[in-house]
């Protein structure tokens, strides 16, 4: 067994913070967006937590995007320009995934300090750090004071279609928390990228990248 | 004020009534007992009964209570003042027609413009005045209010004699049950009657978007402060919600949908040609099962189609369903603070829905609407500017997202339950192997 150092301090403090302020607005949303259905939180209270940790994803959204944009860590999220490579990455992941998993194969992906997302979570986490958490941040912003962004909201076309945008991708959340967390069990042992997220090493197996290993 | 019911002949008595007035004045001897002038007219207007009978049929009293008319603030000017027209060589008159009361109030009218100008512009831009230009008969013009041989200063000041009352008589009572009311007759002067909101000549029309509320915080200065405490998007609610939405917490409140014209920022008047604003009844709201969504969309569509330079949009707005309702102020320590009130699914502010139109008065024109045309998805262009988080959320959106609450938490247990049945397999398969 090896250990190589993939995550550094300032990634996984983000990581954790990043982690319990989504979960932790994915929660009040519902509470939110669903009260009178669920009432575990008083509104206002919901409310406030909200707004609040919305600026605190915002200011640690920053923490990530000026870690990678003046490190050459960046390179874990430089999209595979070739195509071909993608898609061939992609389906032996996704059949590992859906197939060799059950049957015991390999995962055909093997990390190293600068390529450590598979071509599916690479996509992913483009997706969602480039994408869909920005417009989030965007949109929770107008959200929190429609007066004050008034201009902006009626450039779009109106509170509802801000308020949309926001729950479709709040939906996209719902759907993809439970999933990372699943699939972050799925290493040589279920804690294994858990326990790397917080010691920063990643264990592998003999045989795994050799590339900057301890 | 169009010349219409009022200008026949009676600019030229203006004139001369202002003349006369002056005479009348230089000739009385006390105000509070009539002139000797004015006691040649009382010789015959002075006697309880005295009527002419009108054109209509009915009667118009020509009784003046000489007392009462020389210690009005008229009574300075005389009678003569105001009736310069008449010819004391020829009066009574042989033939003086008049074909009804009303319309020789709406004549007399000008008389009080010659003096009282600025108030009879003022009333001139008013609902009331609006309301007397598409002849409604109740409108009230001057007289209706200010009884001209009787009228004292203060009478529309007190509680006891404001006029506005005679017309408005189930909104007063609740006024007067509310907190303004108990205030006022509790001597309160600060508390407001009925002008003080309404403003007395140039009564506007009290529903017309954010008018009342700027009224409101005319005395209310620190309301918008004392709300920032507490209420999130402070300012938004001002702007969407009544003031009595909340501060008359018994009323029923509704959505009122505003067809708004973006380019004069103003109400706009209704569509024409569109069979859903056809209201020869004049009461459409009751008569039609009200708007869908998909209807509402449509003409929303059809209003802003490509070449049309006037965009028209739907501003939304909650309040209190009827005039009564609005006039139901309770102290603010009674007034709506729970925000689960409104925010939830199903709230009763949001299952009135009415999409209103400028009406040709200014008094806004109310059309129902389906409650759907809040949670459909076609609200997102219909009435993109008005959402209230919880209970106008968009139906299809829950659907997804219990589908993607499913799939989160499902798809990870149906994949670890597959996993956990594929290694009992393997392991199954792997220990027979090695047994056989």
């Amino acid at each position: 067994m090896h250990r190589l150092y993939i995550h550094p301090l300032p990634v996984r403090i983000w990581h954790w913070i990043n982690a319990v302020t989504c979960v932790m607005l994915v929660l009040t949303g519902i509470q939110i967006r669903y009260v009178g259905l669920i009432n575990v939180v008083p509104f206002r209270i919901a409310v406030a937590v909200h707004n609040w940790l919305g600026f605190v994803l915002i200011a640690n959204f920053f923490v990530w995007f000026f870690f990678y944009l003046f490190s050459n860590r960046i390179k874990v999220y430089l999209p595979e320009l070739d195509p071909i490579k993608f898609f061939r990455g992609s389906m032996r992941q996704a059949i590992y995934y859906g197939y060799g998993i059950f049957k015991g194969a390999p995962n055909p992906f093997h990390v190293s300090i600068y390529r450590k997302f598979n071509p599916l979570q690479a996509m992913t986490y483009q997706i969602i750090m480039l994408l869909l958490l920005p417009i989030q941040c965007v949109t929770g912003i107008l959200l929190w004071d429609l007066t004050r962004f008034s201009g902006a909201v009626a450039l779009v076309g109106g509170v509802r279609v801000v308020d949309t945008v926001h729950v479709l991708i709040f939906i996209v959340f719902v759907f993809y928390i439970p999933f990372h967390a699943y699939l972050g069990t799925l290493g040589h042992t279920p804690m294994a990228h858990f326990k790397a997220m917080f010691t920063g090493y990643e264990e592998l197996e003999v045989g795994e990248s050799a590339e900057g290993m301890e | 004020m169009g010349r219409g019911p009022f200008a026949r002949g009676t600019i030229g008595a203006a004139v001369a009534a202002v003349v006369l007035a002056l005479a009348g004045m230089t000739g009385s001897a006390s105000a509070a007992t009539p002139s000797t002038a004015d006691q040649q007219c009382l010789g015959c207007h002075g006697m309880p009964g005295l009527e002419k009978p009108l054109a209509d049929g009915g009667s118009l009293s020509l009784h003046i209570p000489g007392d009462s008319f020389a210690q009005s603030v008229h009574g300075g000017l005389g009678c003569t003042g105001c009736h310069a027209d008449v010819n004391l060589a020829s009066h009574p008159p042989a033939a003086n027609p008049i074909s009804s009361k009303r319309n020789f109030s709406l004549a007399m009218v000008q008389v009080c413009r010659t003096c009282h100008s600025d108030k009879f512009d003022e009333w001139g831009k008013s609902v009331h005045a609006a309301l007397v230009r598409e002849g409604n008969p109740a409108a009230p013009i001057c007289t209706s209010c200010h009884s001209p041989h009787t009228v004292v200063k203060g009478v529309a000041e007190s509680m006891d004699t404001v006029p506005c009352k005679a017309c408005h008589a189930d909104i007063f009572t609740a006024y007067a049950a509310s907190v303004h009311g108990v205030l006022r007759c509790g001597g309160l002067t600060q508390a407001p009657l009925c002008f003080s909101c309404h403003g007395a000549h140039g009564v506007s029309v009290p529903t017309a978007g954010v008018g009342l509320k700027n009224v409101c915080l005319g005395c209310h200065t620190n309301a918008l402060a004392a709300h920032q405490t507490w209420l999130p998007n402070t300012e938004l609610h001002f702007d969407v919600v009544s003031c009595p939405a909340c501060h008359a917490p018994q009323a029923q409140r509704r959505v009122d949908l505003v067809l708004y014209d973006s380019t004069t920022q103003t109400e706009a008047a209704e569509p024409v040609g569109v069979p859903e604003f056809a209201s020869p009844t004049g009461s459409p709201a009751a008569a039609r099962p009200g708007l869908d969504p998909a209807t509402l969309f449509t003409l929303l569509r059809t209003l802003n189609r490509p070449g049309v330079e006037d965009k028209t949009s739907l501003k939304g707005r909650l309040d209190v369903r009827t005039g009564v309702e609005a006039h139901q102020l309770t102290p603010s320590s009674a007034a709506i603070s729970d925000c689960n009130t409104c925010h939830r699914a199903g709230a009763a502010a949001f299952q009135s829905v009415t999409v209103s139109v400028a009406g040709p008065t200014g008094i806004p024109k109310s059309y129902g609407a389906s409650n759907e045309v809040l949670n459909s998805a076609f609200s997102i262009y219909s009435i993109g500017g008005f959402y209230a988080i919880g209970a106008t959320r968009i139906t299809i959106l829950d659907a997804l997202f219990v589908l993607a609450l499913l799939a989160g938490i499902g798809g990870p247990l149906g994949h670890l339950t597959l996993r956990w049945a594929f290694r009992l397999y393997l392991n199954r398969r792997s220990h027979e192997q090695r047994k056989g």
